[in-house]
């Protein structure tokens, strides 16, 4: 029986096949796999805000996409990923509600999907696969074995996407 | 004010002014279903964000959210949650027509956001004229789904600022065969800001 391993709110969890990372009802929030498809070791985190306020020390560095992918690279590398193979795959980064005042800003959904792209840029990690944005949740399964992440909808009957 | 380091004084203090603000609403729903609602005693939790859909049966259960500002003198998040059966037994209520299952329709989703208009009005006036504070409801937004997803866009916007919530959570459900089943979750989550004001107001200030 696989490792099923839940990651909350502003977690981080990083795991060896075999083993599977979940993170349940994304809305705004979005989950960023890391994996290295030669070692099958990846990471997942369950990220709430594109990037801290200014210079304020983060503490909780899986709160933000930009903090949270650096910390994960990190932590991956110091297990033994190559960074040159590392992919990634993000999901969630919807608008539950519709917003009160339109354009007057993209909502938090939509500045985190941007985030998590220039980031992922950036550190020159290629994005393989994305489900993202629309106005419905998601949990998001990585299953460390093969890299593969199943996206699991509710709203409007259960669908199942493979990425 | 962090929410972390209030007393047991100030926890009492909001508990109190959230019963009657809640006792308000609570006379509005029954009115409007035509059945008395009982209420439960407001539970007034300091929580990790991170925590909050637990609260709520896990984070994949299926649930409509009915999210309102607070603007005025106090700025916060008003936050109903109903379990999917339960909303569509108060739509059902309401309309005198059965509610079909799978997607809500257009009637029964905005019956649902009036059912949180009422409901959070009456709560902000109990506590308004109790406080001397204007506190003004913005219009409802509804999302149906999994109860993560609903709930994190709506703590988003406090975890800018911190990592926890001020909750003041309460529970209702009717009485007798009809409405025993309309069960709802309220939740006031307060700005940090604002909580120090309204214990500034109430006399809990340390």
């Amino acid at each position: 029986m696989t490792e099923r391993q839940r990651v909350g709110i502003a977690e981080i969890s990083i795991a060896r096949a075999p083993g599977l990372l979940v993170a349940y009802g994304l809305g705004s929030c979005l989950g960023i796999a890391l994996y290295d498809y030669q070692q099958n070791l990846g990471g997942l985190a369950h990220t709430l805000l594109p990037a801290p306020h200014g210079k304020e020390v983060v503490a909780r560095k899986a709160k933000f996409v930009a903090t949270a992918i650096e910390s994960m690279v990190q932590d991956l590398c110091g297990l033994g990923a190559g960074s040159e193979r590392l992919t990634a795959k993000i999901v969630g980064g919807a608008n539950m509600f519709e917003p009160l005042q339109p354009a007057v800003r993209d909502g938090i959904g939509s500045r985190n999907i941007m985030a998590a792209r220039e980031a992922l840029a950036e550190m020159q990690i290629p994005l393989v696969a994305e489900d993202v944005g629309g106005n419905f949740g998601r949990t998001m399964e990585f299953d460390l074995d093969t890299g593969q992440v199943r996206v699991r909808t509710i709203r409007g009957g259960t669908r199942l996407t493979i990425l | 004010m962090a929410f972390g380091n209030l007393t047991e004084d100030q926890l009492d203090a909001l508990k109190e002014i959230s019963n009657i603000g809640m006792g308000h609403a609570a006379t509005a729903l029954s009115q409007m279903i035509g059945d008395t609602v009982l209420l439960r005693v407001p539970k007034v939790t300091v929580t990790e964000i991170a925590e909050v859909p637990d609260f709520l049966g896990g984070a994949e259960n299926l649930v409509v959210g009915v999210t309102l500002k607070v603007l005025g003198d106090a700025r916060g998040r008003i936050l109903l949650i109903f379990p999917t059966d339960s909303a569509r037994r108060l739509i059902s209520g309401l309309l005198a027509q059965p509610e079909e299952s799978g997607d809500l329709s257009d009637l029964g989703i905005s019956t649902l956001k009036e059912v949180g208009n009422i409901l959070a009005s009456a709560y902000l006036n109990a506590l308004g004229s109790l406080l001397h504070l204007t506190l003004i409801p913005s219009i409802p937004l509804l999302a149906h789904d999994m109860a993560g997803a609903v709930v994190d866009s709506v703590l988003i916007e406090l975890s800018e600022v911190g990592d926890l919530a001020l909750m003041v959570e309460t529970e209702f459900h009717g009485r007798g065969p009809r409405a025993a089943a309309v069960k709802g979750h309220f939740f006031l989550l307060p700005d940090p800001s604002s909580l120090e004001l309204i214990l500034d107001v109430v006399g809990g200030k340390a």
